[in-house]
Order: C-alpha cells, then structure tokens, then sequence
C-alpha cells in the first residue's frame, strides 16, 4: 500500500511539472498557459515530490525510504515521460 | 553552432567533454553491457538459484532458524571434524538453501577452502541437480570468467572508472538536462536514439551514480590498498582495522584440549531474541570441538541497508554471550550503506523490482549508447555499402554484445534443464554451453549482413525466451499454469519475465526489420536554430 | 621523416593526455588515499575515508584532463593538486601522523 502511494504522488509529482512546461502546455492544450496556471503547476508538481518523500520515510524509516524513494522517483517520471510519447504518437496518428 | 573560418577556436567544455564521454563509453561500452545485465539479474539471484534446482520443493514458511543450523553442524561434524572454521548461512524467504563453506587445516590462501550447499531440512549435502545457478551471473558480473579473479576484478574496476567518467562527462555535456527532461522524439533516427539515451540515462541517475560508484567501493580493498599499508604497521592492526568491514576473523589457535561444542541451536535462539525471528543470517564457528570454540552469529543482511556487520560471539563449549557488536564506526557505516546499496540485499519485493527495473534501464542506457554510435556514424561515411574496419568492428561487437548476450544466458537456463541431472562436472558444463553459445553469436555477426545479423539474433532470443517455460513443462513437474495455481511467485515470476523479455525482444526484432536508415546529412549544412541546433550541439564530433 | 614528426605533433598530445588521466588520475587518487590517513580520525576510519573519496579524485582528475586547454596544462593541474597531498603523504610515510 505505502509503495502506491509513493509511486502515485511522485507520478503525479512529475505530471505536474511536465504540465508546467512549454513544450507540453502546447501538446496538451494547443497553446501556453498563462503564468498563474503555470506556477501553480509548478507549485504543485514539487509539493507532490515532497509529499512522496515524506510518506516514504514516513513509513519505512530513513534510510529504506530514501532508497524506496530514488526508485519511485526514477519510475515515475518515467511513467509520465512514456505517457506523453505515446500520447503524441496517437495525436499524431489521429491527423 | 556557427564555424568559424577564422583561427581555429578552442573547444569549449561541452565539447570535449562529450567526446570523452564517447570514447570513455564506447571503449569500454561492451563489458559494460554485460556487467549491467549479469548485475541486473543478479538482483534475482536466489530466485534463479530456485528455479535451476528444480528438485527443490517450492518454500513457502522458511524453516526453524535454530533446528537447521543444528542440523548443519552435525553434518559438518562428520564431513569437516578438523577444520579450523566453519561458516554457512542460513535459509531466508528468498533462499531456499544452506550455502556453507569451511577452511582446509593446513592449506592457507584460495585453496584453503571447501563448500558445499545444504538441504535445511536434512542438514546434509543437497541431492538436487549440481548448478551454480543465479551465482554464475553474480560472480560473472564483478569476476568475469576463465581468467584469474584477480584479474576479472581489476578489469571489471577499470570499467567501472570509465563509467564514472562517462557519467559525469555526460552530465557536464547535457546542459538542457532539465529542459528535455520528458523529450522523446520518435522516428527520427539518430535523434530518437539520443533521446532515448537521455531519457534512460536522466531518470535512472541517481541510480547510476549510486552503482558505478559503490560498485568500486566493495574492492576498494584491492584497488586503494595503499593507505592501509601506509597506516598498517603490524597484523594485529590490520586485523581491528578489518574487523570493522567483516565478521570474518583468523580463527584463534586451538587449545588442543577437546570440548564438545555447546547447543547451537539455543545460540541461535538467542540470537533470534535479540535480532528477531529472521533476525539470524549466518553462523561461523570457530575451532569447533576445541575447548577454545567460538561462534559468531552475524545479523541477516535483509534487515538494513548497511552490510556493516553486526555480530554476536559466544564461548562454543559453554554457549555463554561474550560480546554483541550493533554499530559500525562512521566510515565503515559509510562504507557498508554504500556496499549495502549495491547489493540491494535489504530490499522488500517492491523496491527489488524497482532495483531491478532501473538497473535494466541501466543496461538499456549503455546500449543504446553503443547503438547511437553507429548510427551516427553511420551517416557520416562517404560509402554506406562499405564501412571503413573500426565501424564495421563496433557494429559487430554490438551485435555480439547485446544480441549474443540475451541468447548466451538464455541457452544457461536451457543448459540447466537439458544437461543429464547426474552428469558430472555439470555445473561447469552449463557455463560452458553458455560461452559456446556467445561464440556462436560472435561468429554469426561476423559473418552475416549487419542488419540481418541484429534481427536474427533478437529473434533467436525472442523464441528462445519464449520457449522457456515450454521447456520447463517439458523438463520438469512444475509448469507455469501450476506454480500459478499453487502461489508460487518464485517459478511463475521468473517465467513470466522471461515472457515479457521475450516480447520486449521481439518488438526491437520487429523495429529494426522495418528501420530505413536516414539519408546521410550533407556535411556543409548549417544548423538551425531550435530543436536542430541542440541536436547539432550533442552529435557534433 | 618529416611525416612521423608531422603525426607525432597530433597525437602527441592525445597520448599525453590520455597518459595522464589513467596513470596520473589513478597516481594522484592512490596519493589522496594515503594523505587521508593525516586526517584526525581514527587510523581505521582514517584508511577508509581515503578509500572511499579516492575514485572520485580519480574521475575528476580524469574530467580535468580532459577539459584542461593543452595537454602541458593537464599535467601541470595534475600536479599542483598533488603537491599538498604529497605534504600530507610524507607525513604519514614517516610515521609522523596522528
């Protein structure tokens, strides 16, 4: 249970700061987003992150939670990376 | 990136630096590889140790910590009485086996030393087929193999250092590492192939970092021996000095006056009270049935990070606690986290597959690289039909690396299943076949067209991958569908990965079959800005 | 004869570098290993500490190499670094060390 919750907050963690980019605000949403959205996104994307940390050394100590956590980190942003390949591959197929 | 026609300019730090992170990956790319692989598997070790003992019912509850290992001595009292040490481990929830090994009296060094593994429930010497199992992929990742370990250790070392200089060489290169965090661009050839390098390489960092660099950390014995021997005047310091990094010491010297050995099983009882029920991981006796016996239990490595060794010595005749070890100076905490995060030995079945799957992309990491550079070479040569000698020699040592590799350990598993139970030198045999068969892969390379010779082998590996539990049905009494049925993870896990690793091989196959390579890029042309000019920037050599 | 210089004259500077970085990088790490051995720790902790920050004084002496502007220059970083961990190494070659 506690590695789903690490993995979906740092998932989540990384979605919102991919969403805070340009680059993906123009995939997703066919234009930029304003600066307030934007921030948020950031703001929340890195609160996700901290969020992750805590809930992993939180409930596994400080070194296994540590380690747990680089994991989670590391598949994670590439669940969110990979999310956004293929959904530019299927956009793209589409036109 | 403009050139300039003017005095040449000096490169700039991106610059070199990617060329050293080229040349330090490329030269040493291919060990690499197989290091990555072998280590990645080896995560599952004690799984694949299971599965290659298939006589081995499954275990489901591990047995009596104190029965066993009074088991074990009694049986080593028969085949060992003179020995000056005896030292095994114990069986935990993903070992199902006693791994025990004793020193030779009088016969100092490497050949000093006998092992042999044991049944728990019997104590006595395994009746299951002789096979070094996941070990041979533990030892071959830091020992290689046919060469003197020396050797192997030093040469995995070097590797090891290019790594490190390839990271960070890599990372001082990328300098939009942030910027392109989730870029991929798909179907663009050698900037696909870039991309996704990066992408393996970024997410995994501090993975990486953490591996390459504890990987040196546990023979920095061997490669830095030159402060202890500075520091170290006599053997006694040396000894303490030890001490701190191993469980391990010189048996003290026997009495000569007898004494039966104390009850191990109650020794290891209270060393379960203070550790916990899974609380004991090996057992060393020392001088047994000598009136100056001593047994040390040292703390079961799945409980922390750190493999400092924490350890309690008793008397061996009287069975008395002498002393209890539970800390670790700072620098050999230090030391045994970094070990301990190697070995990944703490891990729960969760954080093992994210071990297992960053190391993987890991694996994957290094080869794309070594992929990338034929790719992007390969654009470059003034006659594509005819590639001058370096390319053609990387093209097909990356074959052989990579394709050959799959299907060398592979045909291990094979080898285990097919060699006759009772042949002798068995265990050998299976690493034998394993290396004819990486042969085999090298000279298929050589001799067929290089694309054909990549589709071939990622097939030959998709089926033989796919095959496996097939064979398993064939070989054994225990198929996929029952050790479903049955709950047991250990032989349904292994061979619903291989199922996945051979889908994940049939889809490069199918990839590469299809792969038109990218006409070549006219030399003269210049950049453009954007997305160009960063590619342009990372590929310019 | 004019060509082998020619040749020497680009390679040269290569080979020098790369001289550098694996013996001289491995040359200056064994000697920080040792230096570390000054330090105030414990003699144990001491050889430790040196073991395990000597690869990194290894890779960036490599990067240094590398990134130095000539390869006369490499050499020289290489040793300036060297000169205080030398202090140090006499020290504890002589016994003089804590």
């Amino acid at each position: 249970m506690k590695h789903i919750v690490i993995f979906c907050l740092s998932a989540l963690g990384f979605l919102c700061l991919a969403l805070a980019m340009q680059r993906h605000q123009e995939d997703l949403f066919g234009k930029e987003l304003a600066r307030k959205p934007t921030l948020l996104l950031r703001m929340a994307g890195w609160a996700a992150l901290l969020a992750a940390l805590a809930a992993a050394v939180e409930t596994m100590g400080l070194s296994l939670g540590l380690v747990s956590y680089s994991g989670h980190l590391s598949a994670g942003a590439a669940v969110v990376a990979l999310s956004l390949v293929a959904r530019e591959r299927l956009a793209g197929r589409a036109r | 990136m403009t050139q300039k026609t003017t005095a040449p300019k000096a490169r700039g730090i991106r610059q070199t630096m990617s060329d050293l992170h080229i040349w330090a990956g490329l030269l040493a790319g291919w060990l690499l590889y197989a290091m990555f692989l072998t280590g990645t598997t080896a995560y599952f070790r004690d799984e694949i140790s299971q599965w290659m003992r298939p006589e081995l019912p499954a275990q489901h509850q591990v047995p009596d910590a104190g029965a066993t290992a009074q088991r074990v001595v009694d049986t080593l009292q028969q085949e060992a009485p003179s020995s000056p040490q005896w030292s095994f481990t114990l069986p935990d929830a993903r070992n199902n086996v006693v791994s025990a090994f004793w020193r030779i009296p009088n016969i100092q060094g490497r050949r000093g030393f006998q092992s042999a593994i044991f049944d728990p429930a019997s104590g006595e010497k395994l009746h299951a087929r002789d096979t070094n199992g996941g070990d041979f992929f533990y030892r071959f990742h830091f020992n290689f193999y046919y060469i003197p370990v020396l050797w192997g250790r030093w040469l995995a070392g070097l590797c090891a250092m290019f790594m490190l200089v390839a990271i960070i060489s890599g990372v001082i290169t990328h300098k939009k590492i942030f910027i392109d965090f989730f870029t991929f661009r798909w179907g663009k050839g050698q900037r696909s192939w870039l991309d996704a390098h990066n992408m393996l390489s970024v997410f995994g960092l501090p993975f990486h970092l953490m591996i390459t660099y504890s990987g040196l950390v546990t023979l920095m014995l061997l490669y830095m021996p030159w402060g202890g021997d500075a520091a170290f005047k006599t053997p006694a310091q040396r000894q303490a000095a030890l001490a701190q990094m191993s469980a391990f010491r010189q048996p003290a010297r026997p009495t000569g006056e007898s004494a039966p050995l104390a009850s191990i099983a109650d020794i290891v009882r209270e060393g379960q009270q203070h550790w916990g029920p899974d609380g004991v991981g090996q057992v060393i006796i020392a001088n047994p049935g000598d009136a100056a016996a001593r047994v040390t239990l040292v703390q079961n490595r799945a409980e922390r990070v750190s493999i400092s060794p924490h350890t309690m010595v008793f008397d061996g005749v009287t069975g008395k606690l002498d002393s209890v070890r539970d800390s670790a100076s700072a620098a050999a905490e230090t030391r045994g986290v970094l070990y301990g995060l190697h070995l990944g030995n703490f891990a729960d079945v969760v954080t093992r597959w994210l071990y297992f799957l960053v190391s993987l992309a890991g694996t994957a990491m290094v080869g794309t690289g070594l992929v990338l550079w034929t790719v992007k070479r390969r654009a470059k040569l003034p006659d594509p039909q005819r590639p001058h000698f370096g390319f053609r020699l990387v093209e097909r040592l990356n074959i052989t690396a990579i394709g050959g590799l799959s299907i060398a350990m592979t045909v291990f598993l094979w080898a285990n299943r097919l060699l006759p139970v009772d042949a002798a030198h068995r265990a050998a045999g299976e690493i034998d076949i394993f290396f004819i068969a990486w042969g085999a892969s090298l000279l298929h390379a050589v001799l067929r067209p290089a694309k054909r010779a990549w589709v071939e082998q990622l097939w030959c590996a998709a089926a033989l991958l796919a095959l496996t539990p097939v064979l398993n049905a064939l070989t054994t009494s225990r198929p996929l569908w029952k050790s479903i049925a049955q709950g047991d993870w250990v032989f349904a896990g292994l061979e619903l990965t291989l199922l996945a690793l051979a889908a994940a091989h049939a889809w490069l196959a199918i990839r590469t079959m299809r792969h038109k390579p990218k006409p070549a890029r006219k030399p003269a042309r210049r950049a453009q800005p954007g997305a160009e000019g960063h590619a342009q920037e990372q590929v310019t050599a | 004869m004019n060509s082998i210089l020619t040749t020497a004259r680009h390679v040269g500077p290569l080979v020098s570098r790369i001289v550098a970085a694996v013996l001289g990088g491995y040359a200056l790490a064994a000697l920080a290993s040792v230096a570390a051995v000054a330090l105030p720790l414990g003699k144990p902790d001491a050889v430790m500490t040196g073991m395990l920050a000597s690869f990194l004084v290894y890779a960036l002496a490599v990067v240094w190499v590398f990134a130095a502007r000539s390869a006369w220059r490499a050499w020289v970083g290489l040793a300036v670094a060297a000169i205080p961990l030398l202090a140090a190494a006499a020290a504890v070659w002589t016994g003089a060390a804590a």
